[in-house]
């Protein structure tokens, strides 16, 4: 005879987690009974939120499912925008929630809230067992479809009784899918209209998103672009897919992105999208977007197509599948000669502009930072200003070297996301960039950073401002500042220093400097290399802004740059 | 108003992931039904739709696991010319709420079963 909890526990195992992220509290007390000797190791965050965003970092490097825990009601609500940025940004994820006893639902029991309802619409999938013989098919169904396809959240509610209750248990089962129309590979014959679509083209561009990452097709879109050879860039979720020393790669696109790709992306007449959602950041104005281009859209998501404008060549299904079918036709296409194109798109009168202005000091900085990072590194990077300045200088690699909420937008995401990835990767430099504002939406987490000796290297860049919402208030709102300023903020050295973490700060002012100073240099480096958990304060300009800059509603082509 | 068919495992909360595809942009279904169908469930819904959102629809509804068949939504003039529809609406079948305009004649009737 097993329990409910050791049955779930030992379902868990036959799915391959051995980690789980979470936080304790009544309806789920017998599942963490069962925790010791299980096998699967738990890791208490001091929120159920840092539970979530962990669990998602962990999911995002790992290339598996993360798994996170919590109670009924408060603990259930608190996982809630995890579970939306899972959704948004493709994180598989398992969240276990225990619910109240099976004959207090719906009673309004202490703690009870319908988890099922409230993320209906943010999950993939989700149950409510209604039985522990139930318990071994839902599970194996739940974690089939956070991993497939499009990957998601997933969620499991569980009545506390039916954690408790005994049953003869057989062991682990397999899920079977049912089969379906939607599912329905692209046909063969995409590659002949596609091959004639790029010969009619003059202008053909390439959009990588975070599909192809997720595909594990990463070498094989490489070598069909050095195949196609046309301007390519990659969406924030598609940063490090593309090798950046490539002639034709023009960096991110989108609301910051560079001049030259979304200057390209205005100009093509032939869009191939590998794996992306083509949201309002990358779109900009949707009437306007792309206004001369055909699209071909690679997707394994049927409702990402024809979302902002309808695509003329849908290739449906998994990238690794499309992508290597499409090179092989290629091989044996000739393609007409775009190098003017080329020429223009990549060539130096598009370049990126020098930094300037009041970012200036930042950007340098970042730039010091990460030319010091260790190949392989992962930077997790929070929401605002800074997100997308490391977003513009991150020039690895790396497929999954940068970690960020892209879809949601959630502040408060990178310090739990960054445990999550430190642990699947313990001997990785973890470095995660946060502002003013988003550290303190999770800041507690530097508890589990301390508890667990995790050697993350947490930058925050402190304007004294929500910084993005007062760069739009600068430049849509006649400078209205409300509620933005954060003047006040506490002193986060000495904040890491009550958690028993080192902290310490840099003024953008040696920044200035060029090069910097050797000390300096010499101070990153310790930062860097220390394997303790650090925290370093960079004290950045209030009123520097990201730029370039789409604002919003308007063309790609209408970026705004830094006033001289 | 378009009308869609869609076939579904009626596992929990399919049907209401399906509404929620309508709801999440604020679109009125005046008209519901959800029946067992062969070994499945099948639910017509009644909606005023544009084109756009006819699209968006059928594919949010395509991602949802438990769906296993969309129809392409079909003008309810469209679908009161085939003769054999019209006359089920006459003949007694469930009736939507009086708001529900049918496109090409403006006149308030019901819509189909």
């Amino acid at each position: 005879m097993r329990k409910g909890s050791q049955i779930v526990l030992e379902c868990l195992r036959a799915e391959g987690v051995d980690l789980v992220f979470g936080y304790p509290g009544g309806a789920i007390m017998p599942l963490y009974d069962a925790l010791e000797g299980s096998g699967v190791r738990h890791i208490l965050t001091r929120h159920e939120q840092g539970a979530v965003f962990a669990a998602e970092g962990y999911a995002r490097v790992a290339g598996k499912v993360g798994v996170a825990m919590a109670t009924s009601g408060p603990g259930a609500t608190n996982l809630v925008t995890g579970i939306a940025d899972a959704k948004m940004d493709s994180v598989p994820l398992v969240c276990i929630t225990g619910q109240v006893r099976s004959a207090l639902i719906g009673s309004d029991a202490f703690q009870e809230t319908d988890v099922f309802g409230l993320t209906l619409s943010m999950t993939k999938w989700s149950r409510l067992v209604k039985s522990i013989q139930e318990i071994p098919a839902v599970i194996a169904e739940g974690f089939h479809w956070a991993r497939s396809g499009r990957p998601g959240p997933v969620v499991i509610d569980i009545p506390t009784d039916l954690l408790k209750a005994s049953m003869e248990f057989g062991g682990a089962v397999k899920f079977t899918p049912h089969q379906r129309p939607a599912d329905t590979p692209a046909a063969p014959e995409f590659t002949d209209t596609l091959v004639a679509m790029l010969q009619q083209a003059s202008k053909p561009v390439a959009l990588v998103g975070a599909g192809a990452k997720l595909s594990g097709a990463i070498p094989e879109l490489r070598q069909l672009l050095d195949r196609l050879n046309v301007p390519t860039f990659a969406t924030v979720h598609g940063l490090g897919a593309v090798d950046p020393t490539v002639p034709y790669y023009l960096g991110m696109v989108g609301m910051h992105g560079t001049r030259a790709a979304n200057t390209a992306l205005h100009e093509t007449d032939l869009l191939m999208v590998f794996g992306a959602r083509l949201d309002d950041r990358v779109t900009g104005d949707p009437s306007r977007f792309a206004p001369d281009a055909k699209i071909v859209h690679f997707e394994i998501d049927p409702a990402q197509l024809d979302r902002v404008r309808p695509c003329q060549l849908a290739v449906m299904g998994d990238l690794a599948e499309t992508i290597p079918a499409f090179h092989e036709e290629l091989r044996r296409a000739s393609l007409p000669d775009c190098s003017r194109w080329r020429a223009v798109a990549c060539g130096p009168g598009r370049a990126e502009l020098d930094p300037r202005g009041l970012a200036q000091p930042t950007i340098r900085f970042l730039d010091e930072l990460f030319s010091r990072l260790p190949e392989d590194s992962v930077i997790v990077a929070d929401v605002g200003q800074h997100q997308m300045w490391a977003a513009q200088r991150y020039h690895s690699d790396s497929a999954r070297g940068f970690i960020t909420s892209g879809g949601l937008g959630a502040m408060g995401f990178a310090l739990p996301a960054a445990v999550g990835v430190q642990l699947a990767q313990p001997e990785t430099t973890v470095l995660c960039v946060s502002g003013d504002g988003g550290i303190q939406m999770n800041i507690q987490e530097l508890a589990t950073i301390r508890r667990l000796g995790l050697p993350i290297k947490t930058v925050i860049i402190d304007n004294q401002y929500l910084g993005m919402v007062r760069q739009w208030q600068q430049l849509f709102y006649q400078r209205n500042y409300a509620e933005t300023d954060l003047s006040d903020n506490p002193d986060f050295v000495e904040i890491a220093k009550a958690y028993r973490i080192t902290g310490q700060r840099i003024h953008e002012e040696v920044m200035r400097e060029f090069p910097v100073a050797a000390e300096t240099g010499d101070q990153l480096d310790r930062f860097l290399r220390s394997r303790e958990p650090e925290l370093l304060v960079f004290d950045c300009h209030p009123e520097a802004n990201v730029y370039p800059m789409v604002p919003a509603g308007a063309a790609l082509s209408e970026m705004l740059f830094e006033e001289e | 108003m378009h009308v869609f068919h869609i076939r579904y495992r009626n596992t929990q909360g399919t049907l209401m992931r399906i509404l929620t595809a309508a709801c999440r942009r604020g679109i009125d279904t005046p008209y519901v039904q959800a029946e067992p169908s062969a070994h499945e469930h099948k639910v017509t819904l009644l909606m005023e739709v544009n084109q756009k959102q006819v699209g968006q629809l059928s594919r949010d509804w395509y991602a949802i696991v438990d769906v296993l068949e969309v129809d392409p939504a079909i003008a309810v003039h469209e679908v009161a010319e085939r003769t054999r529809v019209a006359r089920a609406i006459s003949s007694g079948a469930p009736h939507p709420p009086g708001s529900a305009v049918l496109a090409g004649d403006g006149a308030t009737q019901p819509a189909l079963a």
